[in-house]
Formats: C-alpha cells, sequence, structure tokens
C-alpha cells in the first residue's frame, strides 16, 4: 500500500514542479544542486540536474532483472501519463491564448469613438469657463462700489452716534437714565481714545462734561443719604463702569463715617462728662442721665442705618466697617477707662457699661462678623479688671494717705498728742470703711444684669477676692515700706536726737503695729463676712464660690483667704512692735553710750545731784508713753493692780523710805561679799526679764524700760569707776527708781534690773562705798523737788 | 531649753569675759579663759576636754596681774597667748608662755615673752596671724592699729607698722580675713572699715554703727558676720558691701559675739546679754533676688534659721569659741565665770 502511495505523490509532485517551471523561470529550490553527486539514487530523475547515463548505471548496478523489467514497464507508464498530461496542458493553454486575444481585439474595438468624445467635452468646458470670466468682469466694479458704499455707511452711522452723543448724554441726565448715559459713554469710548484728540475734540469735550456732570450726579446720588440704598448702589456700580475711583469714593464715605463716629464719640464723651457732672443730682433720680443717653443712642441708631447702608452699597467694605465698629467700641471703653482712672462710682461705670452694651447689641444685628459683642465683651474685661484695680488701689492709697497724714500735721502745729491716735483712726476707718464701700460697688456690679456683666460675674467675683487678697498684701509691703523709710531715718536721726520729726516717724511704727493688729482681728473677719453676705444675697452658688475661694481659685492660688492675711497682720504687727521697741531703745541706747563713753569714771567728782541723763532718759520714755498712750489699749488687770498699787501721792511718797532700805543693804552686800550675792543670784528665782510683747501700753513701755536697764547694766560692766562714780550711779539709780514705779507694771523685774545695774558698777568700782541714805535721800528729794517745779509749766 | 542639759559645765573663780579655742593644740580639744576681776588676783585657766567628752579638766591655772579684758591664743604654738588687760586706769597688752613642766600645778608664773607697748588709748584686742606660722599679730586701741613681729627666742615684740585710724574714730576690735591675709576688718562706731595692712591704709568701709563683734566666715570668701547692740547680726558679702545679704534676729538684748562655725557651712553661734547662746544656721539668699529685703521679703524662708538657743546661763555671755579640733563644738562663757562647753551634734542632722 505504502509502495503504492509513495509513486502516486511522486507523480502529483513531479507535475505541479513542471507546471510550475513552465511559468516561472526559476527552477525550483526543492533540490540541492550537489545531491546528484553525493546521492546518486534513483529519485534525482525529477531533478534539473538529471544524469541519463549515470542513472541507467546505477539502475543497472543496483537492480535486478525482475527490478529492472519492473522498472521498465513502470517507466513506460509514467512516460506514457507524462505525454498526456503535456497534451492536456498544451490544450487548456492554448484555449486560454484563444480567449485573450478576443478580448483584446473587443477592447480594440470599443476605444475608437471615444477620441472625439473627449475633445468634444474639452471643447465645451472651455466655452463654459470663458462666459463666467466675462461675466465676472463685468460685475466687479459694481460690487467694489457697493460694499465701498456700505462702510461709509457704517462709519457715517458711528460719527452720528458720537456727534450725538452729548446731546443724548444731556438728554439721558435730564431723564436722570445714568445707566444708559454710562452705557453710551463707554461705547464711544474707544474712538474718543483714537481720534479724540483730533476729528472729535469738541464732541469728545461736549461728552466728557456730560460725563462729568453725570458722575457729580452720581456722586451726589451717592452721597445723599435721602437716595434709597438700591438707587445708590446703582450709582456706586455705574461709577464704577466709568471708571472712576470708587476705592477712593469708598474712602471718603468711611471717612465720613469715621467723623460721624467721632460726633458719636464727643456726645459719648459729652455722656460720661454728664455722668460726672450730675454725679451728685444722678443719686437722687435718673433723669439727667437718661437726657443724654436718649441723644446718644439716637446717634448710635444713625450710625448702625449707616453701616447697613455701607454695607449693601459696598458689599466688600465689611472689613473696614468691623474696624469701625470696633474702633467706636475701643473709643467708648477708653473714655470709660479715663473715667474709671477718675475714682468713679460703680453705678456710673454699670451706666457707662451698659449704654456700650447696648450701642453693641445694636451694631450687633448689623454686624454679626464683627462679632462684637466677643470684642466688646474682652473689652469689658479688662474695663472691669481696671476698675477693681484702681479701686483697690484708691483704697490703698487713701490708707496710707491717712498714715502719713501723721507726718505733716505736727509741723502745722496742731497739738501732737492727737496726731497719732488721729492717725490711727482715719486709718482704721479708711481700711474699714474703704473695704465695705468697695465691697457695695462691686455687689452694684454683680447685682446688675446687663448682658456684659452677666457674662463677667465669674470673672469679677474672682478679680475681687483677688484684688482683697493682692490689696491687704500690698498693704502690708506698704506699711512695711513706711516702716523701712522710718527705720532708716530713725537711725540717722540717732545722733540729732529727739527731733519732733524723728519721734513721729517712730510712732508710725506703733501706728502701723496697731492698724495691723486692727485688721487682723476686726477688720478682716468683716470684710469677709460683708463679702459672704453681699454675695449670698446674689445667688447661692456664687455665694459657694465666693466663699470657697472660687473655681478657679485653685489655678491661680488662693483668690481670698482671710487666715492667710490674718497671719500675714499677725506677724506684721508683732514686728512693727517690736522695730518700734527696737527704734526707741536704740535712741536711748545712744544716750546712754553717750553717758558712759564720755566721762572719766575713774576720775570721778563727787555726785552733787541726779545727772542729767536721767532727765532725757525720763524725757524718752515719756515721750513713748504718750504715743503708747495714743495707740495702744490699756492692759485691763494689770492697770488696777497699779492704781491700786499707788492710789494716791502719798503712798508714792513713802516708797522711795522703803526703797532705800533695801539698796542699802543691796549695796552694802555688793560692797563686802561679791561672791555672796552671786550666791544670792543662784538660789533667787532666775528673773524673766525679756517676755513676750503684748499690744498693751503697759506691755511696750515696760519692755522698752527693761531693754534699757539691761543696756545700762552692760554699760556699766564695761567701765571701771572710783567711789564717786560708782556713787553717781547709784544716785540715778536710786532716782529712776522712784519716778520709773509710775510707769512700769512689772515692778519686780524692774527692781531686780536696777539692783543689777548697781550691783555692776559696784564689781566695777576700786572701792564700792555708796552714798549715805540721808545725803542721797537729801539730793533725790531737792530733783523730785525741782521737776515738780518744772512739771506744772511744762504741762 | 531642752539643750541645756547637754552642757558641760566648768566653773572659773571670778567673773570673766574671754575664752579662746587652743587652735595648736592638735591632741586634746582645748580651751583658754581668763577672769576679769577688779580687786582680786586674777586667773588664766587652761582648760581640756575629757578624751571622753563628758568632763572639763583644769590643765593649768596660772595668776595673770590684772583683769583680762580679751585673751586670743598663738595659732601656732599652744603655749602661748595673748592678753588684754587693765587695772584700774592703766592697761596694757602681753603675749605670754605657759612654762614648761606646769604639769606640777604650784601656781606656776606665766612668762611674759612680750609687752605690746605701744599703745596710748584704751587697748581693745590682739589678733593673730590667722594661720600658719607666722609670728605676726595685731593689737588695736581706740585709735591705733599695730602690726607686731613677734620674736619669741629673744622674748620681744617689735612694731613693725602703725595706722591711726582718725580721730573721729574709736575703734572697738577687729577680726583678720582668712581668706586674704593682707586685709584686716575693724570696727569703730559708726562704720567697718577694711585695712590693707602692707599700705596700713584704709581700703573699704562698710557704713553700720554700732557693730560689736565681727568674724569672717573662714569657709566662704567674702563673708562677713557681724553683731550689733540692739539690731541682731548682719551678714556681708564683702564684693556688695552696701547693703547686709541676711539679717539674724539676734537676741533679746544685745549680740555680744559672733562665731562662725570653722568646718560647717553656714553655722553661726551668737552670744547674747540675754543670757543665752543662739545657734543660727545663716542659708544666704540666691544671689538672684536683692538683698535688701532679705528678711522681711518672701514668704519662703519664713523657715526660722534658729537652730537652738542654749539658755542655762545665769548671766550675759561674752565669751564664745567653737573648737578647731573638734568643730562641733564649743565652749561659752557667762558673765559669772562659768565655761559651758556643748556640742551642736544634734543640731548637725538639721543643717
Amino acid at each position: 500500500m505504502e509502495v503504492e502511495d509513495a509513486p502516486l505523490d511522486d507523480k502529483a509532485k513531479r507535475m505541479r514542479d513542471l507546471l510550475s517551471s513552465f511559468y516561472s523561470a526559476d527552477p525550483p529550490p526543492s533540490m540541492p544542486a550537489n545531491a546528484s553527486s553525493k546521492y546518486a539514487t534513483l529519485d534525482t530523475i525529477n531533478t534539473t540536474s538529471f544524469d541519463a547515463d549515470q542513472y541507467m548505471n546505477l539502475l543497472v548496478q543496483k537492480s535486478s532483472l525482475e527490478g529492472l523489467l519492473q522498472r521498465h514497464v513502470e517507466m513506460a507508464a509514467e512516460i506514457k501519463n507524462l505525454d498526456t498530461d503535456l497534451q492536456m496542458l498544451v490544450y487548456e493553454n492554448y484555449n486560454k491564448f484563444i480567449s485573450a486575444t478576443e478580448t483584446i481585439k473587443r477592447m480594440k474595438n470599443n476605444i475608437v469613438g471615444m477620441e472625439s468624445n473627449m475633445e468634444q467635452l474639452l471643447e465645451k468646458i472651455m466655452s463654459v469657463q470663458s462666459r463666467s470670466d466675462g461675466v465676472n468682469t463685468s460685475l466687479f466694479e459694481q460690487r467694489e462700489h457697493i460694499e465701498k458704499l456700505h462702510r461709509t455707511r457704517n462709519l457715517l452711522r458711528k460719527v452720528q452716534f458720537i456727534y450725538d452723543l452729548p446731546s443724548r448724554l444731556g438728554k439721558c441726565i435730564k431723564s436722570e437714565a445714568y445707566a444708559d448715559a454710562v452705557r453710551f459713554y463707554t461705547g464711544a469710548m474707544p474712538i474718543f481714545k483714537a481720534y479724540g484728540d483730533s476729528s472729535f475734540q469738541d464732541c469728545k469735550r461736549a461728552s466728557e462734561e456730560a460725563v462729568a456732570i453725570i458722575i457729580k450726579n452720581l456722586q451726589g446720588k451717592l452721597f445723599s443719604d435721602s437716595e434709597s440704598i438700591q438707587a445708590r448702589n446703582e450709582a456706586a456700580m455705574l461709577l464704577k463702569q466709568l471708571d472712576f475711583p470708587v476705592d477712593s469714593l469708598k474712602a471718603k464715605l468711611l471717612e465720613k463715617l469715621e467723623q460721624f463716629l467721632d460726633n458719636i464719640q464727643l456726645e459719648s464723651g459729652d455722656i460720661s462728662n454728664a455722668l460726672v457732672d450730675h454725679d451728685e443730682p444722678s443719686k437722687q433720680g435718673k433723669f439727667p442721665v437718661s437726657v443724654p443717653s436718649a441723644a446718644h443712642e439716637a446717634s448710635t441708631h444713625e450710625f448702625v442705618e449707616a453701616i447697613r447702608a455701607y454695607r449693601m452699597i459696598f458689599p466688600d467694605s465689611e472689613q473696614q466697617l468691623i474696624k469701625l465698629a470696633q474702633d467706636l467700641v475701643t473709643k467708648q471703653f477708653k473714655a470709660t477707662q479715663e473715667q474709671i482712672k477718675r475714682q468713679i462710682r460703680s453705678a456710673d461705670l454699670l451706666e457707662m457699661l451698659r449704654v456700650i452694651w447696648t450701642d453693641v447689641l445694636l451694631m450687633d444685628e448689623v454686624l454679626p462678623e464683627a462679632a462684637l459683642s466677643d470684642f466688646s465683651l474682652e473689652a469689658a474685661r479688662v474695663a472691669v479688671k481696671q476698675y477693681i484695680d484702681t479701686t483697690f488701689s484708691h483704697l490703698l492709697h487713701n490708707v496710707s494717705d491717712a498714715l502719713t497724714k501723721v507726718q505733716c500735721r505736727p509741723k502745722e502745729g496742731v497739738e501732737e498728742e492727737y496726731s497719732l491716735q488721729s492717725s490711727l483712726e482715719a486709718s482704721k476707718k479708711a481700711v474699714t470703711e474703704g473695704s465695705t464701700d468697695v465691697l457695695q460697688d462691686f455687689r452694684q456690679l454683680l447685682d446688675d444684669n446687663t448682658g456684659l456683666l452677666v457674662k463677667l460675674r465669674d470673672l469679677i467675683i474672682d478679680w475681687v477676692q483677688e484684688g482683697f487678697q493682692d490689696f491687704f498684701r500690698k498693704l502690708d509691703d506698704h506699711f512695711l515700706l513706711l516702716s523701712g523709710k522710718t527705720n532708716s531715718t530713725g537711725q540717722d536721726q540717732g545722733l540729732t536726737e529727739g527731733t519732733q520729726k524723728d519721734k513721729v516717724l517712730s510712732g508710725l511704727d506703733l501706728v502701723l503695729a496697731q492698724l495691723s493688729v486692727f485688721i487682723e482681728q476686726s477688720g478682716i473677719p468683716r470684710i469677709t463676712e460683708a463679702s459672704d453676705s453681699s454675695v449670698f444675697k446674689n445667688s447661692i452658688e456664687i455665694a459657694a464660690s465666693f466663699s470657697g475661694g472660687g473655681v478657679r481659685g485653685y489655678e491661680y492660688g488662693p483668690a481670698f483667704v482671710p487666715a492667710e492675711i490674718c497671719r500675714i497682720f499677725r506677724s506684721a504687727g508683732e514686728k512693727f512692735l517690736h522695730l518700734y521697741i527696737k527704734v526707741r531703745t536704740q535712741k536711748i541706747s545712744v544716750l546712754s553710750r553717750k553717758r558712759f563713753t564720755t566721762p572719766n569714771w575713774v576720775k570721778h567728782k563727787e555726785p552733787r545731784e541726779v545727772h542729767m541723763f536721767v532727765d532725757l532718759f525720763l524725757q524718752e520714755l515719756e515721750a513713748i508713753g504718750t504715743e503708747v498712750k495714743q495707740i495702744l489699749p490699756q492692759g485691763l488687770h494689770r492697770k488696777h493692780r497699779r492704781t491700786d498699787s499707788n492710789g494716791s501721792t502719798n503712798s508714792s511718797r513713802s516708797n522711795p523710805l522703803r526703797d532705800d532700805k533695801i539698796l542699802r543693804s543691796n549695796t552694802q552686800r555688793a560692797r563686802s561679799q561679791l561672791l555672796e550675792t552671786h550666791l544670792a543670784k543662784l538660789f533667787k528665782q532666775k528673773m524673766e526679764i525679756f517676755t513676750k510683747v503684748e499690744h498693751t501700753q503697759e506691755s511696750v513701755g515696760t519692755t522698752i524700760v527693761k531693754l534699757c536697764l539691761k543696756s545700762l547694766q552692760e554699760f556699766v560692766r564695761l567701765q571701771t569707776f572710783n567711789r564717786s562714780g560708782f556713787q553717781q550711779i547709784q544716785l540715778d539709780i536710786q532716782f529712776l527708781r522712784t519716778t520709773l514705779k509710775e510707769t512700769v507694771e512689772d515692778e519686780a523685774a524692774i527692781d531686780f534690773l536696777l539692783d543689777e545695774v548697781i550691783v555692776a558698777a559696784a564689781e566695777r568700782c576700786l572701792d564700792p562705798i555708796p552714798l549715805e541714805p540721808p545725803i542721797l535721800d537729801k539730793l533725790i528729794q531737792a530733783k523730785l523737788a525741782k521737776t515738780s517745779e518744772q512739771s506744772p509749766s511744762s504741762s | 531649753m531642752q539643750g541645756a542639759s547637754t552642757g558641760i559645765g566648768y566653773g572659773l573663780k571670778y567673773q570673766a569675759r574671754c575664752i579662746a579655742d587652743v587652735k595648736a593644740d592638735t591632741d586634746h580639744t582645748s580651751f583658754i579663759a581668763g577672769t576679769l576681776s577688779l580687786k582680786e588676783e586674777n586667773e588664766v585657766h587652761l582648760i581640756r576636754l575629757s578624751s571622753g567628752g563628758t568632763e572639763l579638766v583644769c590643765e593649768g591655772l596660772f595668776s595673770h596681774p590684772n583683769e583680762i579684758w580679751d585673751l586670743s591664743s598663738c595659732p601656732f604654738d599652744q603655749r602661748i597667748f595673748s592678753t588684754v588687760f587693765s587695772s584700774g586706769e592703766s592697761y596694757g597688752a602681753a603675749i605670754w608662755q605657759i612654762p614648761e613642766l606646769y604639769g606640777q600645778l604650784n601656781s606656776p608664773q606665766l612668762e611674759r615673752i612680750g609687752s605690746l607697748d605701744a599703745h596710748n588709748s584704751k587697748i581693745k584686742c590682739t589678733l593673730w596671724w590667722p594661720s600658719g606660722r607666722c609670728d605676726k599679730l595685731i593689737s588695736i586701741d581706740e585709735q591705733n592699729l599695730v602690726l607686731w613681729s613677734l620674736d619669741s627666742s629673744r622674748k620681744t615684740a617689735q612694731v613693725q607698722s602703725q595706722e591711726s585710724a582718725g580721730m573721729l574714730h574709736y575703734l572697738s576690735g577687729g577680726a583678720w580675713d582668712p581668706h586674704d591675709l593682707n586685709s584686716v576688718a575693724l570696727t569703730c562706731e559708726s562704720s567697718i572699715q577694711f585695712c590693707d595692712l602692707r599700705t596700713m591704709k584704709k581700703a573699704n568701709s562698710i557704713e553700720h554703727a554700732h557693730v560689736r563683734n565681727i568674724d569672717y566666715d573662714t569657709k566662704k570668701k567674702y563673708i562677713l558676720v557681724t553683731a550689733e547692740d540692739e539690731s541682731g547680726i548682719h551678714i556681708w558679702d564683702l564684693r556688695m558691701a552696701k547693703v547686709p545679704i541676711l539679717e539674724l534676729p539676734g537676741h533679746a538684748h544685745w549680740t555680744w559675739a559672733v562665731r562662725c562655725n570653722p568646718e560647717y557651712d553656714g553655722l553661726i553661734l551668737s552670744a547674747g546679754t540675754d543670757s543665752a547662746v543662739n545657734l543660727w544656721l545663716a542659708s544666704p539668699p540666691s544671689s538672684d533676688d536683692t538683698a535688701s529685703e532679705s528678711l522681711v521679703e518672701s514668704p519662703k524662708r519664713r523657715v526660722d534659721p534658729l537652730l537652738n538657743s542654749y539658755s542655762d546661763y545665769e548671766d550675759s555671755v561674752y565669751g564664745l569659741a567653737w573648737s578647731s579640733r573638734e568643730p562641733w563644738i564649743f565652749a561659752s562663757l557667762s558673765y559669772d565665770g562659768r565655761v559651758v562647753v556643748e556640742t551642736i551634734k544634734p543640731h548637725l542632722s538639721r543643717k
């Protein structure tokens, strides 16, 4: 089967190859050229390089006879087949050739008539073209002419329009159709721009004049308040179209508004002035206040209307308007602050705030973007805070004024006795009344229910608390400052002893001490009570915040802590008292120092009388006594005892005699047995000399005397005495003993200290023989007589 | 006060004003005290704290010709000390040497190795060169400051230089700056004056009246402590001497003496005529706040600077001395002749 297939295929293939080689010159590339030489096979029969002899040889060599025979048969069949195929091919091709020639023959016949037709066509087209050219040339001139005429007509129309423009504008002006006028004018504008300088000069001028009138009219319209807002708005728009500098117009308008504002300002200033002027009458009735405020309200209304209008006219001017409105508010607050500086009552402040608030509300309606209420809230906050601050500082000022009056009054020659007392009273009054007044004021602030203040209420409460705390702190500082001044001057004055000024200054210390005590003991409780109650009336929750230190109190430190203030003033009181004592003792110390360092004690002369030093000493004590008596209260039970002990002058006369005995024994002991006194001292209960000072006349006086006597003792211990020196000391001390009895409360301690001075003198004496008692007594009596002679005249 | 029980007492026979630490004695804590008796024979007591610290032992007792107003111990020789003395109108100052073999205690005589007799007014005090072996000392009288050079072997003291303070200034005492050995602070009636020893001229002054006693802080340079009659204790910084940097309330009466602790910073001891000795802890304000209102201003420093008050005394306390060997121990001497040695150890923890 396969054998049969292969030759069939071969046959077909060979056929195709042959055919193809027939139609195309190219040899079939199926067989490579060298195949014949290398693979000399039987297949080469189909190739171009077929060598018949070689093929024959090969066939003969390879095949058997039978094979050759078969091959022969096959070849003969093949040849036959090929011949028929060839015949077929030739035939077919011939057919094709015949039909082709037939076609060509027909084509040749058809083409023959064409030429003439084409020529005919060309001819016709040529004639059409020439005709159309003819038409064209004949119509050209006319068309040109028509076009020119048309252009001229347009131009003429425009020229006509321009020439008509002034009159048309005039007509528009007459009929107030500004919008049309502006449209016309802007239409003509480019022409004017191009030819305005040459051909249309007159025209341009005329129309410009007209436009100027228009602009003027428009401006007038814009500025006139009587026109409707739309009309004004339109006018503004038109002006803008006319390239008129609208911004400057706007600026002008706003300026006008500002001026208006200033007017309002003046009025409001008037109001505040009126408020102050009518301060007194306004307490009786509200009438004088309400009149100017009504006027003010009207002007504010006007302002608000203006703002509304401008906002419509110039929609982009909001910022400026806001600024203006804020300016107004700030100005008002400025005026308020000016007033605050002048120390006004809170009612007036309230009135002013209320006016501002109504204004702000009005404006807020028109200009919600300005957030004026917030703005004014902020400003009001500042104002109220300032008000509170100034009130407190005024209070402080008043108090210190009351205090410092002490310093100037004695110079005027007013009796000094009362100056300290009066200043104490005045300053006490200033503190309490001032603070209650302040509280009342603040209460009014709180009671008011203007929107502004309602929002600020919590803040105000805090501020008031802080203010009080601050006020008392400052007061304390101020006191310190005052006393510091006195202290430093006091030291300077120590040398030029005993001038009036010095006395008063040291007295001031005492006043301060007592004032501090007063503030601590009654001032603060009163104020706390008042503040509590006043707030309680307002509302319960605020009261809670007030007395509890406020919610904000924790953040900002305690707002008002009465206990702390009390503590501060208690310590301040003690400090001032000690300062007073210090200053006074320092002065006496200077006296004693002089007394003990100047004379040569070893060469002292016999005592003839009580030394002048004692007088000075007693004078100082007396001065202290008068100061102390004015300011400090008496210690009650002490006083009783004292009056009991020297109820009459007789009994006080008898005292020295008794003391003499004590003294005599003392001095004798001192002279002979020094060691014994020491032993005695050891067994004696230790004398408490330096006890706590109380705020009483006696306590202060006694403390000063004690300190001075102790100083005397120390001074004595630093010297060495001869007998006369010792006797002088003895005499002086003995005299002091009689006189001091009357002024001091702690007699035992004073006695002890006086003894100590004498003992010290005895110890430091080379020859301690005391004066004979009769002589001593005589000298003392002489001195007493002398002083009693002087005393009626002096007092 | 409860602090009183810790004190160890020792009685001098007579009244006394001055006590000093024997700085040169490095083996024992010793003090030297002199009596002030106008009519009796005065004594100098050498007192030693027993090794247990429980007892004061009299190590030597020497008679001194006159009443002793001031006494200071030589910083390099424990046997040498100087005194200022007077009797009636006469006055003098001398350097003494404790004789060797004084342990036999048969009242040996002090050996006078130098007389400081260049003075013509009342002598106030003597000051030794603060530290080291330098035989210089200063004596101060009411008007003059005299620098002496001591030759202990030849037993003479020579005036090296002398400076008069001027007629109007009555000098009352002084202190030698331990940090600047050329500078001496002198107290007079109305001011503190600083004298440069090289030129013997006034270098500086602080206007401050009635200074009773003065002491330099041995630890901190430029710090000076003063005690005044009425106004307590002031601490000064010499670099800004206009106002004190700190003010302590002092005593109920005069503050007589102040001493800075040689070891612990800021510990100040003061003795007063109110029969008390106060121990202070001075914490000067930080440099940024102004010193003027230092005491009154800030409530933060209301912390009491007073650490303790020793008040177990019968009379005014004039003598006060820290021990340089055991700086937590101090000796105080009240007018009645009682020496009390106290330890501040319980208070050191609070520092």
